[in-house]
């Protein structure tokens, strides 16, 4: 299971962050040093924990799971998700991400329900933000899209 | 229903270019911008000393207009994405918690949505705040309106009082039967979660769990072997016979029969395959006549992961490491150990991390098996990275 996940920008500066298990000590400022190095292993020991860390252009993505979890997967996750906010803002950039944080909060609440990956397709998962994403667009008449999409 | 889509996406990079031509945080621009321009006005500054100036300016700001009755709920929201904003980087913004809270009972649904965004991130489990969020979803879940019902089991499925469970139960349990799959599968999470936080208050509900494991839907199957992953490891022996179903759900997965949209890289649905793998670890332990159920799955899961992908060899991983979980068969054994091979002999250092992981299990079977890689794994000892060196030892 996910204990957390964060991204953060090669200065160290927290992009978005998503706790699964109540931590009071946040002290994961200390990862940020170990994340910079290159050619190491993705995969860091932390307190009782592993976190796996992919860094995609200035941002690193970095999560945090227990002991039984496969890391290799968790990379993947990672790199699943990105897929998804790339397919969501057309070819996403850190600044998208800086931007519109709470947007990336809810595909992240997609794709992971209290730190387990939920394996539906990516297809679903858009699906799902961009039904809500419209209801922006026609505020006036809610009715008539919700009943277009079936919903109401 | 397409082209609403195409005018939405069109407009999105509007919406961004909006948002970078705001300028400063001052009150004279445009109210959407002030995120951006928080945003851009911390990161121009190079001190700590600076940024948290600025911050406690915007921070005394948002505490002014979160309080005055003047505020609409679209303000609001736009004051709660920047209060999101200021906790994450460390600073105390809780005259908003309550706020939030509001803006999910009061909003429409994309401010109700950032509301309960916001409560799911500022609260956490024991919170005093969190009972008064009690209400607001269990009139969601009761909406005709299914967004807001996928709302309110989201949130659910993130922080929810253990004491109100009993509230919202009934509600939940109804939903396992509902027409549109991704609430079925949503309501599945939100068991979960109850079952992490409450086990005894879902005892009684294990047979419609039995229900969502053969849904139709994928997705809803999938969600439910969450559930089943934490009971299984509790208690193996009350879920022995459904090793037959798990088998056969994993071999269709391998066999490529799911829906295309499940695939990751051409993989079928690897979660998947990862989570039937460890629940079949966990049924086949020590138990022959269950273990032999699963070598031909197993068998045909090591065959197929061919391909040279990331992805693949964490599904071989995830098989090795259930392999040797469960009741020995040798030649599954001296396959599963070639495949380790190729990770250890990987010039790729997360595979070879893993590789002599996955040699520490081999070692517990069976210590011969592993001589074959013995050089390898004395040339690790002086590999420089550390994390490498301590797998070895």
């Amino acid at each position: 299971m996910m204990r957390f996940m964060l991204l953060f920008s090669r200065q160290g500066k927290l992009r978005l962050q998503k706790w699964y298990l109540a931590t009071s000590d946040k002290e994961w400022k200390t990862m940020v040093v170990l994340a910079h190095k290159p050619k190491m292993c993705s995969f860091l020991e932390w307190r009782d924990l592993k976190v796996v860390c992919k860094r995609y252009a200035s941002l690193y993505f970095c999560c945090a799971i227990e002991g039984q979890d496969n890391e290799l997967i968790t990379l993947e996750l990672i790199h699943r998700y990105v897929e998804l906010l790339d397919k969501y803002f057309g070819s996403t950039c850190e600044l998208d991400i800086i931007f519109n944080f709470e947007k990336v909060s809810f595909i992240l609440d997609e794709v992971l329900m209290g730190g387990d990956v939920q394996d539906t397709s990516g297809k679903s998962v858009l699906k799902a933000i961009k039904q809500a994403d419209l209801l922006q667009e026609e505020v006036e008449s809610p009715h008539s899209v919700l009943g277009e999409m079936g919903l109401a | 229903m397409s082209d609403m889509v195409e005018r939405t996406l069109t407009a999105l990079p509007g919406l961004f270019l909006q948002n970078q031509l705001g300028g400063p945080a001052t009150s004279r621009a445009p109210f959407s911008s002030r995120l951006g321009g928080l945003i851009r006005g911390v990161t121009a500054l190079s001190s700590k000393h600076e940024e948290e100036k600025l911050i406690q300016q915007e921070l005394s700001s948002l505490k002014v207009t979160v309080a005055a009755p003047m505020t609409t709920l679209k303000m609001m929201k736009e004051c709660m994405v920047r209060l999101i904003y200021c906790e994450m980087l460390g600073y105390d913004a809780s005259f908003g918690y309550i706020h939030a809270i509001k803006l999910a009972q009061q909003g429409n649904l994309l401010e109700k949505r950032v509301g309960y965004l916001a409560v799911s991130l500022f609260l956490h489990e024991n919170h005093e705040l969190l009972l008064l969020l009690v209400n607001t979803v269990v009139k969601d879940l009761q909406s005709t309106n299914l967004v807001e019902v996928c709302m309110a089991l989201t949130v659910v499925s993130q922080i929810f009082p253990r004491e109100m469970i009993p509230a919202v139960l009934p509600l939940i349990e109804d939903k396992l039967q509902h027409s549109k799959e991704i609430i079925r599968r949503k309501a599945v999470l939100a068991l979960y979660k109850f079952y992490l936080i409450a086990p005894n208050q879902v005892q009684h509900i294990h047979t419609k769990f039995r229900k969502a494991l053969c849904d139709r839907d994928v997705g809803v199957m999938a969600a439910s072997l969450h559930i089943y992953l934490r009971m299984i490891k509790e208690n193996p022996s009350g879920y022995k016979d459904l090793t037959g179903s798990f088998v056969t759900i994993l071999k269709q997965v391998v066999g490529g029969k799911l829906p295309v949209d499940f695939n990751y890289h051409s993989v079928p649905a690897p979660w998947l395959q990862i989570q039937l793998l460890r629940i079949l670890g966990l049924l086949g332990k020590d138990d022959r006549r269950t273990s032999e159920l699963m070598y031909d799955v197993l068998d045909e899961s090591l065959r197929r992961a061919e391909l040279n992908h990331n992805v693949t060899y964490a599904i071989l991983f995830e098989c090795v490491h259930t392999i040797y979980s469960i009741y020995p068969k040798s030649e599954l054994l001296e396959k599963a150990v070639k495949c380790i091979g190729k990770f250890v002999l990987s010039p790729k250092i997360n595979l070879k991390y893993l590789g002599l992981k996955a040699l520490t299990y081999v070692i517990q079977q069976d210590p011969s098996l592993a001589l074959q890689h013995q050089i390898t794994i004395i040339e690790c000892l002086d590999h420089p990275d550390p994390i490498i060196k301590r797998e070895v030892k």
